[in-house]
């Protein structure tokens, strides 16, 4: 590529050219070599899916890199790949999960369970014991002795041998009675022995019909493998009972139905989503917990957005003195962490201990305390009123952005004609606002739609429902009760059901947000007439 | 720069897994962090001897169990953990754990009752260093006599209580069962019976039975009295007992790090009969499992049963959280603590916590009954029945 016909061709063009695409090619490949690296490195723990997108992803970059077709790609490819790993994976994610029964008892995958049940043994009758020593090569390779009260044998590249003493390979080199070597393999120190006993743990010796396998640093021990796996059938025989377990649901269960576990993961198709509909325990909080969420959201929208669409109104007020200083102590709700403040909201609004209730009990008496989280209905008052604390500085700001946006020849032209204050706040202030803010308003409320951070540090979902039969709490919202679903539910986790409870708030929001957009398009017409 | 920031965030993250993984020939070792500073000088004594690395990572105790389940399986998991016996039912049933062998005479240096708590069929999956178990504190300066009689603690309380001072004459934190189980367990009160062979039917739930609904009605008289207060969580009851506001308190170990500081002259006894039956409290063992997913189970046993299993160290961890130690002879060098010999007397009667996994659905439902009793909600009869029928329909024992 020179540059463009008529111009003279200096020698600094060259240079920095060829800088400019080694440095791209260096880049590059350094890029496409972590990239194998890292998925060598995820191949060797089995995970085959994740251990192929980064091999795809590097190579998308080096092809739009490379390509002079594809230049304008280059600025959106970095946001793409973000996107897919950050919000595209896990979406993908729980939503694979939510037609699987994983949860408590179904962790591991099939072959891990089989791996992990096959390893079990028990020790027979005629268990015989063996003191071992280790010998090492140059190479590394292993050699061991092992010696019971009856026999002697040597286990070397995988394969055991029984030796009849003495052998002319074990060579005793001082004298002391102890083997110091066996042919090229040199006997290992104490510490070289426990740095190597974890490799030596893996050996499973096939000796005369039985397993020996390690017990302790100092003794091998014959033991049997407690179950036999029949691939065709799926079956897990216990080969001390003779019993017969089949797999059913992902976990081996005998007839009498006595289960093995662990359990293993295994494709449930909509079995998750079925419950939701039919388990009365789970769909009968769901349309109260629905509906609170809804009014939460929308709530917390209107409340939030008019208060800080009027204090920013205030502030845009040039007349008003200090008004840098208001800005600033307006905006520390939203400065300070809400990690911190929701904890010290819980504090003061406690029914029995806290600040709020102990002013009231000092003027009124003891009998003026209010059960602010406690109550079912004043639970929901105070979830809102603490959001709107922590929340307005956010719509004051994006407000005072927008005011400045609004001609003040506008306001000058209605003056002229006599509108009111309130007619040209309606008329103008409000519909210019709301088309830059519509987007950050549909954010806000799909934000609060999901707001656990909230609902968890202050209420926990509490108080109880009344009468339900899954633990569901008046302030729950459905993300926080899918967290107790999750977790909180019959036997440890039921990560498969969550998974499907959020994929349905997943398509919930996105259909919202969809409707939204839609309205604020509309709004986007109207603003044309203004 | 955000993304920049993320996407370095992810790489050190990624840097760190690899990092602190399981492998073999290296021992890794997950405790909390007032667990973890007395592991690090035990790992620093076994690489002495035997010239293989072990590192302590502190993990934050609420985390070890769910990430156990995750990083276990992935390879990435530890060797040895450090947790409560009540997580046993959920990491067995997972699949998440090896079972430990001891010898007879290396049983016999723990308390039996912790050995039972680590036991899960006929196999010991850990191997214990605490117990724990709650008992009645209180402030020997406001009642210098231990009560007779839960009901003449009842008494004192309410005449030590005065809510305009801030004054609290008996708390119980709530809503919580661990720490109001004794007012159930008194009248015959139970979570799960026991089948013939002593094993626990998890479709035998007691929590509605005369015994319960009796301890759930003297709750309720107490909040009826004024003595129980709504929103009395944790920090709250501690919080006030440190401060001298709190006369008396249903706390374990843990709390006494608070108390002291607060320089309260504070006496640890068994909780008074109530209705004229010693109530039961649940007994929860600390203990060191060993991963199944481990890469050097012997080094793993080695380190638990020649380093760890020593009066020094038991005894160092009892000074880190009060906890009474389950290995004897550490607890011998403590007979004479009052603290030690108060929450052993009131663990003359107590019942090993239920580890079946089962028990998340007991927790969470009987702790809604108690927040309605004690909001004045509803009555203790319909709240325990509620909780009751919520837990058989949760566990599909209809």
């Amino acid at each position: 590529m020179g540059p463009p016909d008529g111009r003279p061709l200096y020698p600094y063009m060259i240079w920095r050219y060829v800088a400019k695409h080694t440095a791209k090619i260096i880049l590059l490949g350094t890029l496409v070599g972590a990239s194998i690296y890292v998925s060598v490195f995820l191949l060797t723990k089995g995970m085959y899916i994740p251990a192929v997108m980064p091999l795809i992803g590097s190579g998308f970059i080096s092809y739009i890199f490379l390509s002079q077709k594809r230049y304008p790609l280059r600025w959106l490819v970095p946001g793409v790949i973000f996107l897919t790993v950050m919000v595209v994976y896990p979406i993908g994610y729980t939503f694979v999960s939510s037609f699987t029964n994983v949860g408590t008892g179904h962790m591991l995958s099939k072959e891990q369970t089989i791996r992990q049940l096959l390893d079990r043994c028990y020790v027979p009758d005629a268990a015989v014991v063996y003191s071992y020593v280790a010998f090492a090569n140059d190479d590394g390779n292993l050699a061991l002795l092992l010696e019971s009260e009856s026999a002697t044998i040597l286990y070397v590249d995988g394969n055991a041998e029984e030796l009849s003493l003495p052998d002319a390979r074990l060579i005793d080199e001082d004298g002391d009675g102890e083997i110091d070597r066996y042919e090229d393999y040199a006997r290992l120190s104490f510490m070289q022995l426990a740095q190597r006993v974890s490799e030596i743990e893996d050996f499973r010796i096939e000796y005369g019909g039985t397993t020996i396998s390690l017990v302790n640093l100092h003794e091998f021990r014959t033991r049997s493998p407690l179950y036999a796996y029949d691939e065709e059938a799926e079956t897990m025989t216990d080969q001390q009972t003779g019993v017969a377990y089949t797999a059913v649901d992902g976990i081996f269960t005998s007839e009498s139905g006595e289960e093995i576990y662990p359990g293993y993961k295994v494709w449930t198709g909509l079995s998750n989503y079925l419950d939701l509909l039919r388990n009365p325990a789970v769909s009968r909080p769901f349309g109260k917990v629905f509906l609170w969420t809804i009014v939460f959201a929308t709530l917390t929208l209107l409340l939030n957005f008019a208060l800080g669409l009027a204090t920013a109104v205030l502030l845009n007020d040039p007349f008003l003195r200090f008004r840098t200083l208001y800005r600033v102590l307006m905006i520390i709700p939203y400065a300070l962490p809400a990690f911190v403040t929701i904890l010290i909201w819980r504090g003061l609004l406690n029914t029995g201990f806290g600040t709020i209730n102990q002013v009231l009990v000092s003027l009124f008496g003891a009998g003026a305390r209010v059960p602010w989280l406690s109550n079912p209905w004043l639970a929901k008052l105070s979830v809102l009123l603490v959001n709107l604390w922590l929340g307005y500085p956010y719509m004051m700001i994006i407000s005072l952005g927008a005011l400045q946006s609004i001609p003040s020849t506008l306001y000058e032209a209605a003056r002229v004609d006599g509108a009111s204050w309130w007619q040209r706040f309606s008329r103008i202030t409000l519909p210019l606002l709301l088309i830059p803010l519509g987007p950050l308003l549909v954010g806000s409320f799909a934000f609060n739609f999901n707001n656990f951070t909230l609902i968890w540090l202050l209420t926990e979902g509490r108080p109880p429902m009344l009468g339900t039969l899954t633990p569901a709490g008046e302030t729950d919202i459905l993300i926080s009760y899918t967290y107790r679903l999750a977790f909180e539910g019959q036997r440890g986790n039921q990560l498969g059901l969550a998974a499907a409870v959020a994929v349905v708030i997943f398509i919930i929001i996105a259909t919202i947000s969809a409707i939204n957009f839609r309205m604020t398009g509309a709004l986007e017409e109207l603003s044309k007439n203004v | 720069m955000k993304r920049v920031v993320i996407s370095l965030l992810g790489l050190m993250l990624f840097a760190g897994l690899t990092a602190t993984a399981s492998e073999a020939g290296k021992l890794l070792i997950w405790a909390d962090d007032s667990r973890a500073p007395i592991l690090v000088e035990v790992a620093k004594d076994f690489t002495a001897v035997y010239g293989v690395e072990a590192i302590v990572q502190e993990v934050s105790f609420g985390d070890i169990k769910s990430q156990l389940a995750t990083a276990g399986p992935a390879g990435e998991g530890p060797d040895i953990l450090l947790g409560p016996h009540d997580w046993l039912g959920e990491l067995i049933l997972n699949g998440l754990l090896e079972p430990i062998v001891l010898t007879p005479a290396q049983v016999e240096e723990f308390d039996p009752v912790a050995v039972d708590a680590f036991s899960w069929g006929n196999l010991l999956y850990g191997v214990p260093y605490a117990t724990e178990n709650v008992a009645l504190i209180r402030n020997t300066d406001l009642v210098p006599e231990v009560p007779a009689t839960f009901e003449e603690l009842l008494t004192i309380a309410k005449g030590l209580t005065d809510l305009e001072a801030g004054k609290y004459g008996f708390l119980i934190q709530q809503p919580d069962p661990y720490h109001t189980f004794a007012l159930y367990s008194a009248g015959g009160g139970y979570i799960f019976g026991e089948d013939e062979d002593g094993v626990l039917n998890p479709c035998d739930i007691g929590l509605d039975n005369e015994g319960s609904i009796a301890g759930a009605t003297i709750l309720d008289q107490m909040v009826k009295d004024g003595i129980e207060i709504a929103g009395a969580g944790y920090g709250e009851v501690v919080g006030a007992f440190s401060a001298g506001n709190l006369a008396m308190m249903i706390g374990g170990p843990w709390t006494l790090a608070d108390v002291k500081a607060g320089g309260i002259n504070y006496a640890v006894s068994a909780i008074p009969p109530i209705g004229g039956n010693a109530p039961g409290v649940f007994v929860g063992v600390q203990g060191f499992m060993v991963s199944a997913f481990s890469e050097n189970k012997v080094l793993a046993n080695l380190l638990i049963k020649d380093f760890l299993i020593s009066s020094d160290v038991m005894l160092g961890l009892y000074i880190q959280g009060d906890r009474p130690p389950a290995y004897l002879p550490a607890l011998g060098f403590l007979a004479g603590n009052p603290d030690i010999q108060g929450f052993a007397a009131a663990a003359a009667t107590a019942i090993p916590m239920p580890k079946i996994p089962e028990m998340t659905s007991v927790w969470n439902a009987w702790s809604d009954a108690l927040e309605l009793i004690v909001n004045q909600e509803q009555d203790p009869t319909t709240a325990m029945q509620d909780a009751a029928n919520e837990i058989r329909a949760l566990l599909g024992c209809d």
